[in-house]
């Protein structure tokens, strides 16, 4: 999708049309990161990512939504739904975007087409298809001509596409890979392809992967948040702690998972990235051990109050719950668990939390 | 689906209490509305707000939102020039104006 959640926003409010607009993921308009930038802001040089009040100083007209996960979340399952009624080989690669297996469909670009319009006829917002021999040419293609563009790369003009293709628009050579293959003197996507033509022929990039056998457990479940400001405050640290703890927990509980493994990191100004695991004996799938975890790794640090601005917890090591509590105790904080899920999923996630986790309104 | 696949239910902001602080631009206030139930479809036609109609001119956008086992309705919607968001929940069967849009 063409700057999706802008774009959605656009659609529901018409007033913000061909307007720069940025989507924060705050409502703190100038303490926020920009979740997604219009057409129009991009122009102008802003960017996903950035900082709002790096795109307020570059554009001090520009407007402002808050994100609404609700409606993207919505939009996208409606998307992945109706191309589940191509019946091909379907993968949800992200918020975003889709990948479909078209090899044994006759005219994709008719397809594709056909998607576009049906896109746009039920959602008013446009998207750019790429096609081409495996995923990363793909969505290389998807991404040249942007919006509402169309793409395809074969035999023909494979080498005319590649020539014109600056390397940082190719997946995976936007960070520091990209920066070493530049620091080489490699400008385009051609470039790497005479440097390391096994690049872009890879059997595990083209649809095959599509036809697989779905793996039914995933490797790991993780949360993260980013605050506001830095943070010093020990009881506000630690409610965040509990409640990405508390979301971690509720996903494992869900599939009915445990983990051995325990993975926090946190990133700060004095501590930079700081990021350890733990794996115990005894796996466990209870949010509040969870937590109790991540306060043993994060004994670790040397800083006594660090100063924190983001954080974020990772359980891996999962497997199946199999076999039942035997000692009272346990029994009771099982019951206690489930009843907690219970009024959750009647009413609502959040409905009822830990009181510790209050503590994420305090300002230090 | 495939489990390394994207999952959009994981979401970030999701039992997130921040969100349940002070909102100034949150009305939340119960009204009444004309709509039409129309081949699975809600089709808001006009609201009622402090003793006031707003008939609907357009509808934008419509989108759901799970809330435990409710459904909400999502639509905004505008009316004399300025915009709307209603929803409607099929548990409590309220209908509710939750904002204007600026």
């Amino acid at each position: 999708m063409d700057a999706f959640f802008a774009s959605i926003e656009q659609t529901i409010n018409p007033r913000l049309k061909n307007k720069p607009l940025i989507v924060g993921s705050r409502a703190s308009k100038m303490h926020t990161v920009v979740c997604a930038a219009s057409y129009q802001a991009k122009a102008l040089g802003i960017h996903s990512g950035m900082s709002s009040r790096e795109a307020f100083a570059r554009c001090p007209n520009l407007e402002f939504v808050v994100a609404d996960q609700a409606k993207y979340i919505w939009t996208s399952e409606q998307i992945f739904e109706l191309l589940k009624g191509y019946e091909l080989p379907l993968n949800y690669a992200s918020i975003d975007e889709f990948q479909l297996d078209v090899s044994g469909v006759k005219n994709p670009v008719s397809l594709s087409k056909e998607t576009k319009e049906q896109i746009y006829a039920n959602f008013n917002i446009t998207a750019s298809i790429g096609i081409a021999k495996n995923w990363l040419l793909a969505k290389l293609a998807s991404k040249l001509n942007k919006p509402d563009g169309l793409t395809l790369i074969n035999e023909q003009n494979f080498e005319e596409i590649l020539h014109k293709a600056p390397l940082d628009k190719l997946c995976g050579m936007g960070g520091k890979t990209g920066e070493v293959f530049m620091n080489q003197g490699l400008k385009t996507c051609w470039d790497l392809y005479l440097k390391l033509p096994g690049y872009f022929d890879l059997e595990s990039r083209d649809g095959s992967m599509l036809r697989e056998e779905p793996s039914l457990q995933p490797k790991s479940i993780s949360h993260s948040y980013t605050l506001a400001k830095v943070e010093i405050n020990p009881l506000v640290i630690k409610a965040w702690i509990r409640l990405l703890s508390e979301m971690v927990g509720m996903r494992l509980r869900e599939q009915n998972l445990v983990s051995k493994t325990v993975h926090l990191w946190l990133s700060g100004p004095e501590i930079g990235s700081f990021g350890a695991q733990k794996t115990s004996q005894i796996a466990t799938n209870d949010s509040y051990e969870v937590y109790l975890r991540c306060l043993k790794i994060m004994a670790r640090i040397a800083f006594k109050r660090p100063r924190i601005r983001a954080l974020g917890i990772s359980v891996s090591c999962l497997n199946l719950k199999d076999s039942p509590s035997l000692f009272i105790e346990e029994k009771q904080r099982e019951a206690l668990v489930k009843a907690f899920d219970r009024v959750n999923k009647r009413f609502g996630e959040g409905s009822i939390y830990p009181a510790q986790v209050h503590f994420t309104h305090r300002q230090s | 689906m495939n489990q390394n696949s994207f999952n959009p239910k994981a979401r970030w902001d999701r039992f997130e209490p921040e969100k349940q602080g002070f909102n100034p631009d949150a009305l939340d206030e119960r009204i009444e509305v004309l709509a039409y139930f129309k081949h699975a479809k809600i089709a808001p036609k006009s609201f009622t707000w402090n003793n006031k109609e707003y008939p609907i001119e357009k509808i934008t956008y419509n989108w759901q939102e799970r809330l435990g086992q409710a459904l909400v309705n999502y639509f905004s919607v505008s009316s004399s020039g300025q915009m709307y968001q209603i929803s409607f929940n099929n548990s409590t069967f309220r209908w509710q104006i939750d904002k204007l849009i600026e």
